[in-house]
């Protein structure tokens, strides 16, 4: 598939995916106070977990696409973006057994897409460069 | 591995863009064999002789 009409689908369907993920969140976090505590409250706080499954389905499609360099250079990108999320995990455990603040699950996630993005960016530079 | 390839394509006029969609890969991978960055695989390598209609190691080769 060219490269084009494969960014294009992946585009439609990441955008689709997050469209409905920001509409189902939305629609989750205004409901869940009118719900009594239990297990329809939990599948409720839940629910925006369907779309982003959509958004995983999404990037697997993009996986699958993608030619051979750029899979290799993903898989690299990831592969650092694991290694700074897990140093940074363990560091932060190591601090918090000495008084510094917990911090939230989503913070994890946001090391590693941050790590995943900076990583590919400066690849993509790195490319730009080469190129030139 | 060095190879050939961006004297193969500027002799036939196209871009980078123009080969990556006749081998249906990104122009980041077009760019990354031409700069010896990148060895593609045998697949990959065949489909580009083919489509030059050259030898694989005509296009692909050690330094030696």
């Amino acid at each position: 598939m060219r490269e084009r009409e494969a960014t294009q689908k992946f585009l439609v369907e990441m955008g689709g995916s997050l469209v409905l993920y920001a509409i189902v969140v939305s629609v989750s976090l205004r409901a869940a106070p009118h719900v009594a505590d239990g297990i329809a409250r939990t599948a409720l706080m839940l629910s925006p977990m369907i779309p982003a499954l959509l958004g995983l389905w999404a990037f697997m499609r993009q996986v699958g696409r993608m030619d051979e360099f750029v899979r290799l250079r993903n898989l690299q990108a990831l592969s650092i973006a694991g290694g700074v999320t897990a140093l940074f995990s363990l560091t932060w455990g190591f601090l918090e057994n000495v008084g510094y603040p917990r911090l939230s699950m989503f913070v994890i996630w946001m090391v590693f897409g941050l790590s995943w993005g900076t990583v590919s960016l400066f690849h993509g530079v790195y490319c730009k460069l080469r190129a030139q | 591995m060095k190879n050939v390839v961006r004297q193969l394509r500027t002799d036939r006029g196209w871009s980078q863009g123009d080969l990556a969609d006749q081998l249906e890969v990104s122009r980041q991978t077009i760019n990354a064999i031409e700069t010896e960055r990148y060895d593609p695989s045998l697949p990959l390598a065949f489909a580009i002789a083919k489509l030059f209609g050259k030898p694989i190691e005509k296009i692909f080769f050690t330094e030696k």
